[in-house]
């Protein structure tokens, strides 16, 4: 495995380290200045990934008010480090309840240096499943270091745990009542002509799950995508049944799915690990219901004055309804005064954004709320280029909806003792990057 | 400042200074633009306070660097508020935020006047600054006649006259010609008898201003200025205010001084002794101190004071006193001060008897050599490198060699590059300057740049004495353990040239030189092999009797580099071991290179090069050069690099020549050596074959026999033909003017037809002019350049040149200028076009007046028919079908040529080729007929593919039959007549057949051209 990093720097918006863990010597503990002074205080800071100063490459990402800053001095993996950098987030969250910020690291120093020390072995990553290093790393984040009863849980053996063919899942688990959750999460990406037509769409969606189960229980899921019900109307030797079929691309699965059975009977079969995790990712660029249409009508009157309108029509069916709506309406850098006339939500003018910032809270299907506004420009110095018109942004989410179609055909349980089990499911749409040109 | 009450403005800078980062700041920053253009665009308007306070946050937000590109209307508006604190917005945002092409500032114009022509005087103040500072063309035009009556009015404060002052001086930089500055002599002087010290610094920077630009008219400020220097220096009449740390004004004392440095000179003997006196008191009154702030003051007054004598050209004893005066400085442990010494000490060199003085200080200047500072080390240097002369050189030089191992890195190239320009300017014997340079290389190999190494073969090469002794010391040098590259280089190549010139004595025989060079051969890089290469054959050819075991050796390594990937090796390797199988023919072709020809060093053209940065050109320095113009200058008369050397004044030249070959250049009717290193020689006296060997080695290869030989052999044969030469150059140029006094130098049909076969060489030469040619051809379009180059002290004037094109040609030639300098050169480009073929030949008109002589010589220009020819192999599946199809005339022409100048089949192949006439061997089957193809280009015809047969008789070589084809009759025609002409009365080149020609003597033929010849007559008619 090619090494991912050298050392590892959590540093705060203004360049001070928070914490860092020097894995190997070949980087000096100063470098961390030099990413300071040639990243962070120039324009470049967000425009690349990847930097390369003196002889050090500069891995670095933004997360919340944090940028984590790997430092390698060889020739390293890149993706691998990016990898190892989510993960690693997606670890503090768990263990800090949620939240990765500048106070969250500043809380937990001890337990963040424990756990960089358990994920990373002299720049190779190692396990960064929550659900096992929860087993030895028994911190709770500054919540609850004595309330857990460690009498109970007898330290199960780390060895098999982490070798076993089920590495992900203890064995023993009871619980009073068997449930399981399934939430259906998508995105979607569109970027729209200002004549309508879709130049860019597709939709990224995840299939997250919560298990509450006893034992050691298979899980089987089935979805209405083509390739399982091709597969299956083969096997049962009986036609397909009418109905919309979901081509999925990019298909990734968590590492608890069995590829071999998928691979041979194009189902989803699985040991679920306990409590919460990503069970597939995926993505669809065909046939994408659009939950939304805008139509922007913006007409520059002269230098000083604008008429923005704008319609925005719901196409998802009457009884659902969005939530959270945000119309972003980008103006020149120049206006100075706005009115507006709204059907339904509220808009005003947001300076520090360039935009008009329309939000409607409850957004019920299949209606068409109307946006009229009047802008006025002050008038400026230079005659500059004239106003690049960037698109028009837009943000939403809409439960129980989905854009790709996607729907769970099955979920089945199966474990040796036979209870039952009660298993819920969620669909939830939300907006990815949704631009309209105007 | 009004700031209180604007909590607004507080609460946002407070904002601003809380931000955690940049993007917070821009979003707050944004946040308030938002707000700002709201308010201003509110209908109903803004009361000046909220005016103010909003131009003021705009103000602070294009301090943070944002841009505000509105606003400038408010911002504006506010000069004309009737109170103190939005006029001082008003006049501050608009002075910051607009430049002077903003045409937001006219509508300012008439408040701006009001307020300067009115009472107030804070108002005029703010006025005057915010004009001094953005005033343009349009307030100048409006405004310039208030300032200058503010600035002499009675009844105005001093703070309004100073500002005045300044504010003038400001409208008359930017627009001198709107200024109206007539009658201002007067004024300026009355403003020079100010005692308000405020007012005359002012009016000081406005008088400099004015002087620079027109100092005869201001002579009567002259006095006056010296009259306020004496104030100052004897500290009369100073108040307080104005001493800074008890030195009287210094700005005004320097100011005074650069201003009287712009007049020529100080005439009135009662002013100058004055003058001198203060300086004197100024010289003396300044010494280095404790307190860095006195220290500058006084330093700048006083560098200002030194120029102000050096410009002045005071007697020997004031600069002395001057240099003795640096001498303190720069023994100082202060760094900065010893800096400002030693720049000054090399400014003062400029001037010209301070020299022996500064030589005093030689100790104590290489000491600062090695001082840990690198800006004063280099100042240090540039200082040895200008007071060195023949006197010290040697102590200099080696002083520079020592240092030269311990210096710094970055230094190092330009110290090897000055010590080796310090060695040949001032070298008192030949021996030691190659002493120098082999020490150098030895030393700082890796800094060595080529022109070095290069430089030290030209002196060996042209100076007989030295070549033993060079070569002694190269073997000296590679008998050392670790010997650098370019070492082996120099070493190498000399001896190549000379070690047989040590043959007799202990460890020198051929075969130890050679495994001397031959041990370096692994270590060395693939550009030195060619060199060792060209050493290998070298020695073999002189090793004294054969020595069959060295030639085995050396035939080896020759064998091993024959396929070596490297084509220059590769080439060098196949042709030695070509030629060195020649036997006795190996001594001519591998003969001793002749001497270079003298050319300006490129080494001082480097150094030059990098020595613009030091000081910034003051008047003095730009004397300094004036003064040397009217040294010596050799210019490169013939651009051996392909980069010709600029238009050159005031060059530095060797001193010292260390081989006078220069005068028998000029003076000599032999050409050869003025050339580059003798290419046209080659041409003369040598079958083209041997040509084309020559310029394919390259320089460093074999070479055509010593130019002494060629010229011997010449004069043998020049008192044969001299009859036939003049017929020749009577003939084919009628238009030679015999009003000329000037005789050309050679013959200039020879050059003319020389230049058909090359594309660079002389044109025309006489004693006072040398015009070169260097001509690029690409498909139709040609680009020629004229060197025009003067060979003499004097200028030449009323220079012209006229080209009188034929019908087919386009030609368009840049400007000529009107003079030509003392010994300098001047390039004129000249665009070809070729349109149609025909074998006219355009002529240059040339005259130029030198003294009374007016000289003019009408020259035939080499752009010829065969140099729009491309030659191009053509396969026989290409060739028989072409040619089948280009069936009978005019197409495709025949001709038996009779009377052709005989000569053996090779030779006639490399006389095409020369043409560029593609031989394809093969094609025919008998292997006395030539096939030749090329492709002609022009305007008219295009590309267009040209096929041409000759068939000659072994028995009669006289004649042959001739065949042509292409595509275009005219094209068919000119050519055929082109190539007849060639073959029948062959140009210069059989006059000196090598070797040994075939043909009798009497088959010299007279040029024989048919009276009923078109050709002939076309050329009777040009």
């Amino acid at each position: 495995m090619p090494v991912a990093a050298s050392a590892i720097y959590f540093l705060n918006l203004r360049g001070d380290v928070l914490i860092n863990r020097l894995y190997r010597d070949d980087v000096g503990g100063n470098m961390v200045d030099a990413f300071r002074m040639h990243i962070m205080q120039t324009k470049e800071l967000g425009t690349c990934p990847v930097r390369q100063i003196g002889g050090c490459s500069f891995f670095y990402m933004r997360i919340s008010n944090v940028y984590i800053v790997i430092v390698v001095s060889s020739n390293a993996n890149v993706a691998c480090a990016f990898k190892f950098v989510v993960e690693a987030v997606a670890l503090f969250k768990s263990y800090f309840g949620g939240a990765f910020d500048e106070d969250a690291i500043r809380n937990n120093f001890v337990l963040i240096y424990e756990l960089l020390d358990e994920i990373m072995d002299f720049g190779y990553p190692q396990n960064l499943s929550p659900e096992i290093l929860k087993l030895y790393i028994t911190q709770e984040g500054v919540r609850s270091p004595f309330s857990s009863k460690p009498s109970d849980r007898s330290v199960p053996n780390a060895t098999l745990q982490v070798t076993g063919a089920v590495g992900w899942r203890r064995e023993g688990l009871v619980y009073k009542k068997n449930e399981v959750f399934l939430d259906i999460v998508e995105s979607v990406n569109l970027l729209m002509s200002s004549k309508g037509s879709v130049l860019r769409c597709d939709v990224t969606g995840k299939v997250l799950m919560k298990c509450f189960l006893s034992g050691m229980p298979d899980l089987k899921l089935g979805l209405n995508d083509k390739i399982g019900l091709e597969k299956e109307s083969q096997l049962k030797s009986r036609p397909t049944k009418s109905g919309k079929t979901i081509e999925l691309d990019d298909v990734t699965f968590h590492q608890c799915v069995n590829l071999t059975r998928f691979n041979s009977e194009k189902t989803v079969s699985f040991v679920p690990p306990d409590g919460e995790f990503e069970l597939m990712k995926y993505r669809i660029t065909e046939g994408v219901n659009l939950p939304f249409r805008v139509l922007p009508t913006i007409k520059e009157l002269g230098r000083t004055r604008m008429e923005v309108n704008v319609k925005v029509k719901s196409v998802f069916g009457a009884k659902m309804f969005a939530l959270g709506v945000v119309i972003k309406i980008p103006v020149p850098k120049q206006t100075a005064k706005t009115s507006f006339q709204v059907t339904s939500g509220r808009a005003k003018y947001n300076a520090a954004i360039d935009c008009l910032v329309w939000k409607i809270r409850k957004f019920p299907g299949q209606t068409e709320p109307t946006l009229s506004a009047e802008v006025e420009l002050i008038s400026t110095m230079a005659e500059k280029k004239s106003w690049t018109r960037p698109p028009i942004q837009m943000e939403f989410q809409v439960p129980m909806f989905t854009a790709s179609g996607l729907r769970v055909r099955f979920l089945k349980v199966w474990e040796k003792s036979g209870y039952n089990t009660v298993e819920w499911v969620r669909y939830i749409t939300k907006a990815g990057s949704y631009e309209i040109r105007c | 400042m009004t700031m209180h009450g604007m909590r607004g403005l507080s609460v946002f800078i407070s904002d601003i200074r809380n931000c955690q980062n940049k993007e917070q700041e821009r979003l707050r920053v944004d946040k308030e633009l938002g707000n700002v253009r709201t308010r201003f665009k509110n209908e109903k308007g803004l009361t000046p306070y909220e005016k103010k306070k909003y131009v003021w946050k705009m103000l602070y937000i294009y301090m943070l660097g944002y841009d505000v590109d509105f606003g400038h209307m408010e911002a504006v508006s506010l000069i004309s508020a009737p109170k103190y604190p939005e006029k001082q917005v008003g006049y501050i945002v608009t002075s910051c935020l607009l430049n002077e092409n903003h045409d937001f500032l006219r509508l300012a114009i008439n408040t701006v006047r009001n307020d300067i022509i009115g009472r107030n005087e804070t108002f005029q103040c703010l006025a005057l600054t915010m004009v001094g500072n953005i005033g343009g063309r349009e307030f100048a035009e409006s405004l310039a006649p208030d300032v200058q009556k503010l600035l002499l009015s009675s009844s105005c404060r001093p703070l309004v006259r100073k500002k005045a002052a300044l504010c003038l001086l400001r409208l008359f930089r930017k627009n001198p010609d709107v200024v109206n500055v007539d009658g201002w002599v007067d004024r300026m002087a009355q403003l020079l008898d100010e005692r308000d010290l405020g007012v005359l610094t002012s009016s000081m920077s406005l008088l400099v201003a004015l002087v620079s630009n027109n100092h005869e008219a201001y002579w009567t400020c002259l006095p006056k200025c010296v009259k306020i220097l004496e104030r100052l220096a004897r500290n009369q009449d100073v108040p307080q205010e104005y001493t800074y740390y008890g030195i009287p004004s210094p700005w005004l004392q320097v100011k005074t001084m650069r201003a009287l440095q712009y007049f020529p000179t100080v005439e009135d003997p009662n002013t100058r002794r004055t003058l001198f006196e203060v300086l004197q008191r100024i010289l003396m009154g300044t010494d280095v101190v404790k307190n860095v702030n006195k220290n500058n003051a006084s330093h700048a007054v006083l560098f200002e004071a030194l120029a102000l004598v050096m410009h002045l050209d005071a007697e020997k004893e004031m600069m002395s006193q001057c240099v003795a005066l640096l001498g303190k400085f720069i023994a100082v442990r202060e760094p900065n001060i010893r800096y400002l010494g030693l720049e000054n000490m090399t400014r003062m060199l400029m001037v010209t008897d301070v020299q022996e003085i500064i030589k005093r200080h030689q100790a104590q200047i290489i000491t600062s050599l090695k001082d840990p500072d690198i800006s004063i080390r280099r100042r240090a240097l540039d200082l040895l490198y200008g007071m060195c002369d023949v006197t010290n050189a040697k102590d200099i030089v080696e002083e520079l060699l020592q240092y030269l191992s311990s210096a710094d890195f970055a230094m190092r190239e330009e110290l090897s590059l000055k010590a080796a320009i310090l060695a040949e300017k001032f070298a008192p014997d030949l021996s030691w300057y190659v002493d120098v340079i082999l020490q150098l290389i030895d030393k700082a190999g890796d800094f060595i740049s080529d022109d070095i190494w290069f430089r030290v073969v030209q002196f060996v090469t042209n100076n007989d004495d030295l070549q033993l002794y060079a070569a002694a010391k190269a073997k000296e040098y590679l008998d050392k353990p670790a010997v650098h590259e370019t070492m082996v280089k120099v070493s190498a190549y000399i001896l190549g040239e000379y070690s047989h010139l040590l043959a007799r004595r202990l460890g020198c025989s051929p075969k130890e030189i050679f495994s001397i060079l031959h041990e370096k051969l692994p270590t060395v890089s693939t550009t030195t092999i060619p060199i060792l290469l060209s050493a290998y054959a070298k020695i073999l050819m002189h090793a004294q009797p054969p020595d069959q075991e060295l030639q085995n050796q050396i035939w080896a390594i020759f064998n091993k580099y024959e396929s070596c990937i490297d084509a220059e090796i590769q080439q060098r390797a196949v042709e030695y071991f070509a030629l060195s199988r020649k036997g006795a023919a190996l001594m001519d072709i591998l003969a001793e290179m002749p001497k270079f020809p003298e050319r300006q060093s490129s080494l001082i053209k480097k150094a030059e090069d990098g020595e613009v940065d030091t000081a910034e050109q003051s008047a003095i320095k730009l004397r300094a050069q004036q003064q040397m113009s009217n040294a010596l200058v050799v210019t490169d008369q013939c651009p051996a690099n392909g980069a010709p050397p600029a238009v050159s004044v005031g060059q530095l030249s060797l001193v010292k020549v260390p081989s006078m070959v220069s005068t028998e250049d000029h003076n000599s009717t032999d050409q050869s050596l003025s050339q580059e290193n003798g290419t046209l020689s080659k041409v003369d006296s040598q079958p083209p074959s041997a040509d084309l060997l020559g310029d394919l080695l390259g320089p460093l290869a074999i070479e055509g026999p010593p130019g002494a030989t060629v010229q011997s052999e010449r004069n043998a044969v020049s008192g044969l033909k001299g009859v036939l030469d003049a017929v020749d150059g009577s003939a084919i140029v009628p238009v030679e003017e015999h009003t000329n006094t000037v005789q050309p130098i050679g013959n200039i049909a020879e050059r003319f037809h020389a230049l058909c076969l090359k594309d660079s060489g002389v044109l025309y030469e006489d004693p006072y002019i040398q015009i070169g040619i260097k001509a690029e051809w690409r498909a139709h379009h040609g680009r020629l350049v004229l060197f025009l180059g003067n060979k003499n002290t004097a200028p030449l004037i009323s220079v012209q040149a006229v080209i009188l094109p034929p019908a087919h040609l386009k030609m368009e030639l840049s400007l000529v200028p009107d003079t030509i300098p003392p010994r300098a050169q001047v390039q004129c480009p000249l665009e070809i076009v070729n349109l149609k073929p025909s074998r006219d030949v355009a002529v240059l008109d040339f005259s130029y007046k030198f003294g009374a002589n007016m000289v003019n010589a009408k020259l035939r220009l080499p752009a010829v028919l065969n140099k729009f020819l491309q030659p191009i192999p053509v396969s026989a599946e290409e060739f028989f079908p072409q040619w089948r199809s280009l069936s009978g005339p005019p197409l495709k022409l025949q001709e038996v040529v009779r009377g052709v100048r005989p000569m053996p089949l090779p030779d006639m192949v490399n006389l095409l080729n020369s043409f560029r006439l593609m031989i394809c061997p093969g094609l025919d089957p008998n292997p006395n007929n030539l096939v030749a193809s090329t492709t002609f280009y022009s305007e008219h015809t295009r590309a267009m593919l040209c096929l041409i047969r000759i068939e000659t008789d072994p028995a009669d070589r006289t004649q042959l039959r001739m065949t042509l084809a292409s595509g275009d009759p005219t094209l068919t025609f000119e050519l055929k007549e082109f190539i007849k002409e060639q073959l029948v009365s062959i140009p210069t080149a059989p006059w000196a057949p090598v070797p040994a020609p075939p043909a009798p003597p009497v088959a010299q033929p007279t040029p024989q051209i048919p009276a009923n010849d078109p050709a002939a007559v076309l050329a009777g008619l040009m």
